[in-house]
């Protein structure tokens, strides 16, 4: 059990920091904890927005959170992960968004929508991609998954960009707080932007400053859409840690790139009002989100990706290989580090003292297995960021901002335990928190009818009542 | 119009798994060739004497015989004698059942398992000291039941005979003597691959050994060791315009290999045209059938390190050295034949010292020892050059053959088991060697012994006490003895006598001389 105490700060300073209100340049979060992007595949399947999405964002903004970032929302079908999650490619899905806001509105908490591509990331790109091949920087392909790449032509570019300003105006037009660019783990804006993948040699590809011109040009595109007032924000990776699964890759964007990148996004004033620091140039990463892999897990529900890629049923084999299973396992935590809780934090500190220099009134929030009131109020406190943004911890505990109002964390047993279930189980099953070991019971039965009865409770109340 | 066309995934997961199918079958395909083609399997002998009695030394990818091929030709083409096998050729089946004779090796090559030549094949005699007694194996000794030339001249008429050709063969390899039981793949692939080939190799060494149809019958225990070689391995013209009647017709004896060690820096050969033991012993497998290509160096220095120390045969009737008499010969042998042969010392052991014997392992001068020169002649000064480009490129490559001025002096360690005697094997018996040679045609006078001019050759059995194999027929129908004449080309019997070689000394002597060498 963690003390009330963090070394010279007592936990009421602590949380006095955590639930100070956030000032952006065009937005006003009441508290410093934001609910990263998480998804679950809640929607229909053609991309409209579903009863289950409301109850599901519904969840964390009762439970405190001063601002939820929308699950990763794909701007075009071209650019889904997953099947089955609300999208912002039309006119047509803004209704739905609107009543998201609502929803979430009516418990004092902001909504920024993540906009999103995923590029040759296509976990499961559903039948509307089945017959194409996933748009990125490179024809080269996935190296994880093994998802074909075709290398986007300057005017698929340009329509993609296009693409991303309609849905940065549908947000708006829906009545939501900003929106966040998808620019970190691997999808399509982190594809042009790493040395690791973006291998063209066009303006799109080279320097810095070339790999950096796709999402460049989607910012100020956003901004001729929504104008300046309209709060935009950029996830992007610190360092990209490309290499993690294969030695020989290149390692990517280093952490002076993003800099660089930082900086250009700022674009005079005109860019960007905050950075999102991440890290991984894949998703899933041993970074992200840092913790561990389950094969059996992966044994279990990797078989719905089996048609996506080509290095697919290779991976399926190693996982349930009783020899490849744990070496991979062993390989997922060795490439993690030993720091989950802030794993991001140093990166994030680097980027935000030099981008405050130039403008401080640029904000920074930092993800990477937040849960306790002193790490979170030490990264602030430390000037690593300005809020931190909190995925699984917050799927465990959908009341963390309650728990962190009186305590350090939750007791033990409650705590996350960053097993990652929860991230395998999502390509087949309801996202929820899948650790049988944090549920009530005396016996594994009512510990699992325990968990069981926790995930499902994304569907109440139901539609029909 | 394709209503169910593939996935992009799909098609590149089947295009993957054409290329591992591709990828996979090469590597089946290329690790079939190695294993078939490339790889060479020989059987392993735990038992150094059995490897040297039946490991290969490289001899079969070259010039081997398919094992079956082997056995049938026999069969396919008898002599009428009641002997199997090569039995009628000296070789030596250590059993009724045996498989191969010693100095046969296995090896399979290119799938095949082919049989060829070891070093056993030349060093291995037998002897009998009563008519009645199974043979004795002496390894390392000469192999006086060999008659090389004979089964050389066999498997060269066989491949010019006219019924020499697959139907026979096959049938001669389904034979209940050889077991084949070809079944109909084997006889397609013996029809059609095997035969052509062993035709082919055969017409091909017969032609290019054709002049030993020239060459005297080299007899039992002899080999022409060098004319064969030059034909061989360099393709020297044979024909009558290049070569002499002398040194066409070199026979000498086999030689005994044990105790090679203290043989290191001798000259080595009967005229001593190497230093080496090593280059001696490549050569001589060069003689067996490897070639600079296919020897396996390993087997071979198995059987270096076998002969290195292996000590020479104790006299086997011991009740045959009249001890009254040995001390006499030792003083005798002492003068007169240990500075150019040394002798055992005190303590009982050969003495090899080159400084206690000062010609030992040198070469003599032929006007000196007066010995035959067709043996000397045999090995030219354009041979010995040629010799000293073998194996080029390897660490071993030959470079001390040299043509010399004679024969060389060798030590007589185990010499009861090296008759008959003189580098050409032409005199019978220790005894005989004692007594000097007559001239040709001349008749022996009554009181005054001289060697024999005319004796039979291939017998075993062995006479204690003139020292030597039996050389009157004693035992044998005449017919399948040699009749060794010493009065033709490269058989002369004449030379090292005189008074220093102690041909001149009382029979007494002489006799004392012979019992002190039963002891070597």
């Amino acid at each position: 059990m963690r003390g009330a105490v963090d070394g010279t700060f007592l936990h009421e300073d602590n949380a006095a920091l955590i639930f100070a209100p956030l000032q952006f340049r065009h937005l006003e979060v009441k508290n410093r904890l934001f609910r990263s992007n998480l998804s679950g595949m809640f929607d229909e399947y053609n991309g409209y927005g579903g009863h289950t999405r409301l109850n599901w964002e519904e969840k964390f903004a009762r439970g405190g959170v001063g601002c939820i970032i929308s699950s990763y929302t794909p701007v075009a079908v071209r650019g889904r992960i997953l099947i089955r999650y609300a999208m912002v490619d039309a006119d047509d899905k803004i209704p739905f968004w609107r009543e998201v806001g609502k929803r979430v509105h009516e418990y004092g908490c902001r909504f920024i929508m993540q906009l999103s591509h995923s590029g040759r990331q296509q976990d499961m790109g559903g039948v509307e991609n089945l017959f194409k091949k996933a748009q990125s920087s490179t024809n080269q392909t996935d190296f994880f998954h093994g998802i074909l790449a075709q290398a986007m032509t300057v005017a698929e570019i340009h329509e993609v960009i296009e693409q991303f300003a309609q849905g940065a105006r549908r947000a708006r037009v829906a009545g939501l707080d900003g929106v966040e660019l998808h620019g970190a783990n691997g999808y399509l804006i982190t594809q042009f932007l790493s040395s690791g993948i973006n291998d063209r040699t066009d303006d799109y590809g080279g320097p810095v400053e070339n790999r950096a011109r796709f999402v460049l040009e989607i910012v100020r595109a956003i901004r001729r859409e929504v104008g300046a007032d309209f709060h935009l924000q950029m996830k992007i990776n610190g360092v990209d840690h490309n290499n993690w699964l294969y030695p020989w890759k290149k390692k990517g964007n280093t952490l002076e790139d993003t800099l660089t990148i930082c900086k250009m996004l700022l674009d005079d004033g005109k860019g960007v009002d905050s950075f999102h620091i991440s890290s991984g140039s894949t998703f899933p990463h041993p970074r992200n989100p840092p913790g561990d892999i389950s094969p059996n897990a992966l044994t279990r529900w990797y078989g719905g990706m089996l048609a996506s890629g080509v290095r697919t049923r290779f991976n399926y084999a190693i996982f349930k290989s009783p020899i490849g299973g744990p070496l991979f396992r062993w390989l997922w935590r060795s490439r993690r580090g030993k720091v989950i809780e802030g794993i991001n934090a140093a990166y994030s500190k680097y980027l935000r003292d030099e981008i405050v220099k130039i403008d401080p009134s640029i904000k920074f929030l930092c993800t990477g297995g937040f849960q306790h009131a002193a790490d979170i109020a030490g990264v602030i406190r430390n000037g690593c960021c300005d809020g931190v943004s909190i995925g699984r911890p917050l799927i465990a505990n959908n009341d963390l901002p309650q728990i962190l109002r009186t305590a350090n964390g939750p007791i033990r047993q409650k705590e996350c335990t960053y097993c990652n279930k929860c991230l395998v189980n999502d390509l087949a099953n309801p996202l929820g928190c899948y650790e049988v070991s944090r549920y009530d019971g005396d016996t594994f039965e009512e510990k699992w009818e325990a968990l069981i009865k926790s995930v499902m409770s994304v569907y109440q109340p139901p539609l029909f009542r | 119009m394709d209503f169910d066309p593939p996935t992009p995934v799909e098609r590149v997961v089947t295009r993957n798994r054409w290329i591992l199918g591709l990828v996979v079958l090469l590597l089946i395909l290329a690790a079939l060739y190695y294993l078939i083609f490339v790889n060479q399997y020989v059987v392993a002998y735990r038992d150094d004497e059995d490897h040297f009695k039946y490991g290969s030394i490289g001899s079969e990818p070259a010039n081997g015989l398919p094992i079956l091929v082997f056995k049938a030709l026999p069969v396919m083409f008898p002599d009428g004698s009641e002997l199997t096998g090569y039995r009628r050729f000296g070789l030596l089946y250590e059993s009724e059942q045996a498989d191969l004779p010693i100095g046969v090796s296995r090896r399979v090559v290119d799938g095949i398992e082919r049989v060829w030549l070891n070093c056993a094949i030349c060093h291995v005699g037998t002897y009998r000291i009563n008519l009645s007694d199974q043979p004795a194996y002496i390894y390392g000794a000469p192999s006086n039941n060999l008659r090389l030339y004979s089964l050389l001249k066999f498997f060269l008429e066989v491949a010019d005979a006219p019924n020499f050709n697959a139907d026979n063969l096959i049938e001669a390899i389904d034979s209940p003597q050889v077991g084949g039981k070809l079944n109909f793949v084997d006889r397609s692939i013996y029809r059609y691959l095997v035969f052509p080939r062993v035709q082919q190799a055969l017409v091909q060494r017969s032609q290019q050994l054709s002049f030993i149809h020239r060459q005297e019958d080299w007899g039992p225990g002899r080999v022409d060791t060098f004319n064969p070689y030059k034909a061989i391995q360099f393709n020297f013209p044979m024909d009558e315009h290049h070569i002499t009647a002398t040194e066409l017709n070199g026979s000498a004896d086999f030689p005994a290999i044990w105790q090679q060690r203290p043989r290191q820096g001798m000259h080595l050969h009967w005229d001593g045209n190497n230093t080496s033991v090593d280059e001696r012993n490549l050569s001589a497998a060069l003689g067996a059938g490897v070639t600079p290509v296919t020897v396996d160096m390993a087997a071979i220095k198995r059987v270096r390190a076998w002969i290195w120390d292996r000590p020479a045969p104790a006299f086997p009737v011991a009740s045959a050295i009249d001890q009254n008499k040995v001390e006499r010969g030792r003083q005798l042998y002492a003068e007169y034949c240990a500075g150019c042969h040394g002798m055992k010392d005190v303590s009982g052991h050969y003495d090899y010292d080159t400084n206690h014997f000062p010609r030992l392992g040198q070469v003599e001068d032929l006007d000196r020892i007066g010995t035959d020169p067709d043996r000397w002649a045999s090995y030219t000064q354009n041979f010995s050059a040629a010799q000293n480009t073998l194996y080029a490129g390897y660490p071993w490559r030959f470079t001390h053959f040299r043509k010399t001025a004679g024969y060389a002096n060798q030590p007589l360690d185990g010499i009861w088991a090296r008759s008959p005697y003189l580098h050409n094997g032409s005199v019978p018996t220790l005894r005989d060697l004692l007594e000097p040679a007559a001239a040709c045609g001349t008749v022996a006078r009554a009181g005054s012994p001289a060697r024999p001019q005319k004796w039979y050759r291939g017998s075993d059995i062995f006479d204690p006490d003139k020292v030597g194999y039996q050389s009157d027929g004693y035992g044998y129908d005449l017919k399948d003895l040699f009749l060794y004449d010493t009065c033709i080309l490269g058989n002369s019997n004449r030379g090292h006598e005189g008074k220093i070689y102690g041909t001149e000394l009382p029979s007494a002597d002489k006799d004392a001389i012979v019992e002190y060498m039963k002891t070597l």
